[in-house]
């Protein structure tokens, strides 16, 4: 019997990120949620796996208490038990931090034979959870896998990688980090949304980990990121290609 | 002992992070260590382009990936103590970065993109992106070594400074990983590299069917440029090979004129123009966000726009010529 | 699983189907919500304003906790034709007393508020899930699909908004025709707050409400509309579907040459657009309304055709939430005597009638046809900006009464006379 692990994050929907007029000051109070994009495909995995091998799948996500929203939508794409981490002041962790705070919910709660993880989060994308969570667990582990295929108690994965595919055969426990490729995420129906509201949700807080999680970096600034371009638009007609032509040519840029 | 570490999968990825290297070392005033495996030739070639030290990493069985590497590495990080480590941010790289710091329980900017140094504080500021390329984030690194993956091509090569001296030192194997290679599939080598064309044609999913690629490779051909996409292109539709899309999560590049064809502007594919020189755009939405970012658009439905773009820079650039 | 059945269920999480949901909920029922959005609001859109009163009688205070902009204590009408225009404001700083008479607000966070109080009453909230059909066994609605999933309830109440699906599904009504509605398309500017109060003369954190009718529609029926929120402005349009299809407008172009209009730029001047929607306003009115309620179905809000449309200012939020609860009344005694036939439904009416939505909606029954007379939307603006210019306007010519220059006015204009007098008494008895 298969034990699956997938994590998740809770992020802030891009769409909704706005700026303050005139200053690079990013206006997030407004911003909704979601389940990182990436991650969705980490859970579609660990689901698709658990429905060909039997066995279960848990759902984890560190975060603060807002993040609760997260369970019900999570546990409608499939697992069958959510387990929430949630202190106030985990809505600002960095990635070695939500590696060790996994990494202690796990081992104290948790049995698992293979976890699975997003290629990185949709907000940071440090894409380092995963690699870190494998190292504080002592399990094997890789990253970039297009493909996953369970044999008995190991695991052949298929990573993407620069320069082609590596085919790589792991004992489990494992971790692994999924791309988007691997599969496409089922899109949850009335019933799956309906059952999710009766699955169980463990919820752990920070005191319960019995240990305090220093940060290793420490951010100075988060700016909106400017791409100041002329903007200059021209429309379809003849004569305005022609002097859009004549203008990228002035620029010097083709030769 | 202190010093700068670099790790990177190949020789161009090395010597862009010796180019950063150096100039970090003299400041702390200490030395570049760069690590080398399977070519112990380029360990005179490293040191001409600035390392004082080459690692030599043990040749690796058969089936053993790269990253078996890591218990190796880690010992000698905690043995020497480095101040800053550097890692070439390539798929292997980033997962090398975040095990090695995961195990020295250290901090790690991923996919840093500008860097520099605080006299005062000895200490990296870094920036990179996040929330998929609409910010960015500036950290810095309270643990020791100071780590960070880079992005390729983020800094330009080292240049060979001469007559330099420096140290090879072999290192020990460890023992094999967990993890096994039991089959390789290279990739085979495209004709023309999106990542270093100076002109760079782009396509969206404005464009209906695969045929009318040739509209656009028209205009490539009398422009001397290649060919790129969007994700949605090349993973869904495939009708180019992967390694032509764009953005935060395709490649990142930095032509001198990128002009995209029926391409929304979404934040993920913008993030990966951010460098280009020239920003042209061609849509028949006016509102479309694609816009934002360029330096010139022509509104417009590409199907007639296309024909007439290719004609007229025909009819221009044969004009220069003559 | 076992099958579910539950009591009601609520298809639309607009402000209508919360509040049914939130009442159900709060007695103990079991009650499903269900949204097509991924959140309750992320889809919807209005001009800006809600008046209190409704959401007073079923979340007394609601102002202390809802996520609300600025309350209105100004109110102006303008008459636009072509460079002139003429304005009426009326400033009541009695408005702020509670129950504060009305509100600007955005619908995303104030829905989604909504939609989370009935969760937290005990309703069952499914987001992102759009309901394709309704279930019917022998004449009587049991339920509703979405997709492959078929859920049973004693009673549907469709809230489902102006296009409302599940009204047409169950034979409550026919297909809408362009003419029985309105386009509106809206655009949320942000400025700052202090930019706010200070162009539109408010004290901290009031509001204002500014309507227009005239030449800003191209002279089509309709008119437009401007809110303000905290640090953004809510200005729109809203234009009836049949005239736009006629002369071939677009919305948003039409939404554009408002924006550039002298009465309106300096007011949006150094504003950042952050959003532009559009959405259906049914405008049919009374007279065109499906049937409220049938064998195991409730309609509500904007399905059941409750908005009030003068074109220049659409009301729908306060009927949408007093039908809601009117039909949550409905439910209850039906459960009571455990007859959710439309006989056990047929109180629903009454109920309506007890909290103001029928009368409401009988009072303005000849508004639409009112509102059909093109008269309203080109000459007559034109004949009152045009004297009101006259009147104010000094070159020396011998001075002429009031009374002559409205005379001359009105016959140098395209309106006979016989045509004002009888707009006149349409206008009185309708608006
Ligand atoms: C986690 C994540 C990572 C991603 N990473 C990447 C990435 O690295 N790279 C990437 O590219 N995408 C990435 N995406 C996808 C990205 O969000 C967009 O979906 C994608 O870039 C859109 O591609 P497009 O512009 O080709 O298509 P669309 O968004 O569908 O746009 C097509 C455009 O063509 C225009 N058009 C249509 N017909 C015509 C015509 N006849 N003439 C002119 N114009 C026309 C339309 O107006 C429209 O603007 C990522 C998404 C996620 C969630
Ligand atoms: C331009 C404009 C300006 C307006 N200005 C004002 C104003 O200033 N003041 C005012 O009081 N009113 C105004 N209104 C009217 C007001 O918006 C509506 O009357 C009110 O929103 C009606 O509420 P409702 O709950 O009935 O419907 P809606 O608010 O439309 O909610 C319906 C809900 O049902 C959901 N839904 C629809 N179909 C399905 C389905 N098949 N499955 C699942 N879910 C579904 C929708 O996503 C939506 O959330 C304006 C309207 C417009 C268009
Ligand atoms: N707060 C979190 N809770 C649970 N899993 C997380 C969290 N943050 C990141 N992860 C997992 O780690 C992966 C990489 O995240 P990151 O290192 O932030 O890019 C994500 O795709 C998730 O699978």
């Amino acid at each position: 019997m298969l034990r699956i692990i997938t994590c998740f994050k809770w992020v802030i929907d891009q769409a909704d990120i706005k700026t303050s007029p005139g200053s690079r000051e990013l206006l997030l109070d407004r911003a909704s949620y979601r389940i990182s994009d990436y991650d969705r495909f980490a859970i579609e995995e660990a689901v698709s796996l658990q429905e060909q091998h039997g066995g279960s799948t848990a759902a984890i996500t560190v975060g603060s208490p807002a993040a609760r929203k997260s369970l019900k939508d999570v546990l409608s794409r499939g697992p069958e038990k959510a387990y929430f981490v949630n202190d106030p002041s985990f809505d600002t962790l960095e990635p070695s931090q939500t590696a060790s705070i996994l990494a202690s919910a796990i081992r104290s709660q948790l049995e698992y034979d293979l976890i699975i993880c997003g290629e990185g989060s949709g907000d940071l994308y440090a894409q380092q959870v995963g690699p870190r969570l494998a190292e504080a667990l002592n399990i094997p582990m890789t990253t970039c896998v297009s493909k996953l295929t369970v044999y008995g108690t190991q695991i052949i994965a298929e990573r993407k990688l620069d320069d082609g595919i590596e085919v790589v055969a792991i004992p489990l426990p494992a971790l692994v980090t999924v791309l988007p490729e691997i599969n496409t995420p089922r899109i949850p129906g009335l019933k799956d949304t309906l059952a999710a509201s009766k699955k169980p949700v463990v919820d752990i807080k920070a005191t319960d980990l019995g240990q305090s999680f220093e940060p290793c970096l420490q951010t100075i600034t988060i700016l909106a990121s400017s791409m100041e371009r002329n903007g200059v638009k021209f429309s379809a007609d003849g004569a305005d290609i022609r002097k859009f032509v004549e203008v990228i040519l002035k620029t010097g840029n083709i030769s | 002992m202190a010093g700068v570490w670099i790790l990177a999968d190949n020789r161009d990825r090395t010597l862009e992070l010796l180019n950063v290297a150096a100039g970090l070392a003299e400041k702390l005033d200490t030395k570049v260590a760069a690590f080398l495996w399977n070519d112990s030739q380029l360990a005179e070639d490293y040191i001409a382009h600035g390392a004082d030290e080459v690692l030599i990493l043990p040749s690796l069985e058969e089936d053993q990936p790269l990253e078996a590497y890591i218990p190796t590495i880690v010992e000698e990080a905690l043995r020497q103590d480095p101040d800053i480590f550097l890692v070439a941010a390539t798929a292997r790289g980033k997962e090398m970065a975040a095990r090695i710091a995961g195990r020295l329980n250290t901090g790690l900017c991923s996919g840093c993109t500008a860097l520099q140094f605080d006299e005062t504080g000895k200490k990296l500021i870094m920036e990179r992106l996040v929330f998929g390329g609409a910010a960015v984030q500036t950290v810095t690194c309270l643990t020791r070594p100071q780590m960070a993956t880079i992005a390729p091509r983020t800094f330009a090569p080292a240049v060979p400074l001469g007559d330099r001296t420096g140290q090879v030192r072999e290192l020990a194997a460890g023992l094999p990983g967990l993890v096994r290679i039991v089959d390789r599939k290279p990739k085979a080598k495209q004709s023309g590299d999106v990542s270093d064309a100076k002109v760079l044609i782009c396509v969206g999913r404005g464009l209906e069917k695969e045929e009318d690629l040739a509209l656009v490779r028209e205009l490539a051909n009398v422009l001397g440029g290649e060919l790129a996409c969007t994700r949605p292109i090349a993973e869904e539709l495939h009708w180019l090979p992967e390694e032509t899309y764009i953005g935060l999560s395709g490649q990142k590049v930095k032509p001198d004129i990128y002009i995209g064809v029926g391409i929304s502007g979404q934040i993920q594919h913008v993030t990966g123009i951010r460098d280009a020189r020239l920003i042209c755009a061609i849509n028949r939405d006016e509102n479309a966000a694609i816009f934002e970012v360029s330096d010139y658009g022509i509104v417009g439905d590409l199907y007639s726009v296309l024909p007439e773009l290719t004609r007229e820079f025909k009819r221009a650039l044969g004009a220069g010529k003559e | 699983m076992a099958e579910e059945k539950f009591t009601a269920i609520i298809v639309g999480a607009g402000p209508a189907g919360s509040t049914a949901a939130y009442l159900l909920a709060q007695e103990g029922l079991d009650v499903l919500l269900i949204e097509r959005g991924e959140t309750p609001g992320s889809k919807n859109m209005f001009g800006g304003r809600m008046y209190s009163y409704a959401l007073n009688q079923v979340i007394p205070g609601f102002w202390e906790e809802a996520p609300l902009q600025r309350p209105v204590v100004k109110e102006t009408v303008s008459f636009m034709s072509g460079k002139r225009s003429v304005s009426m404001t009326c400033q009541d700083q009695n408005w702020l007393q509670t129950p504060v008479h009305s509100f600007t607000l955005l619908r995303a966070e104030f829905d989604a508020w909504l939609a989370n109080k009935a969760e937290e009453a005990g309703a069952m909230l499914a987001c992102g899930i759009r309901v394709d059909d309704v279930l019917i066994e022998s004449g009587r609605v049991t339920g509703v699909r979405a997709g492959e999933d078929e859920i049973h309830a004693d009673v549907v109440i469709a809230a489902d908004g102006a296009n409302s699906l599940l009204t047409e599904r169950a034979g409550l009504r026919k297909a809408l025709l362009p003419g029985q509605v309105a386009t509106g398309a809206k655009q949320l500017i942000e400025l700052s707050a202090d930019t706010i109060s200070q162009r539109f003369q408010l004290e901290d954190k009031q509001g204002a409400a500014y309507l227009y009718v005239g030449s800003c529609s191209s002279g089509m029926q309709g008119g437009g509309f401007l809110y303000t929120n905290l640090d953004s402005i809510s200005l729109g349009l809203v234009v009836n579907v049949a005239d736009l299809q006629r002369n071939q407008y677009k919305i948003n172009e039409l939404l554009e040459d408002f924006k550039s209009q002298p009465q309106i730029a300096p007011l949006i001047a150094g504003g950042q657009v952050a959003e532009y929607s559009a959405h259906l306003v049914p405008e049919a009115g009374f007279n065109m309304r499906p049937e409220l309620f049938g064998d195991g179905i409730l309609v509500v809000g904007d399905a059941a055709g409750f908005v009030i449309n003068l074109g220049y200012q659409v009301r729908g939020m306060d009927l949408a939430i007093a039908s809601g609860a009117a039909a949550a009344r409905t439910v209850m005694q039906a459960r009571a005597g455990n007859d959710f036939s439309e006989q056990g439904l047929s109180q629903y009416p009454d109920f309506l009638k007890q909290n103001g939505v029928w009368d409401t909606m009988e009072a303005y029954r000849h508004t639409p046809l009112f509102l059909d007379t093109r008269r309203l939307y080109e000459a007559y603006p034109q004949v009152v900006t045009d004297l009101a210019a006259d009147a104010f306007t000094v070159d020396g010519s011998p001075p002429e009464h009031l009374l002559g220059k409205m005379m001359r006015g009105v016959k140098s204009s395209s309106i006979k006379w016989s045509q004002l007098a009888g707009d006149a008494w349409k206008g009185g008895r309708s608006l």
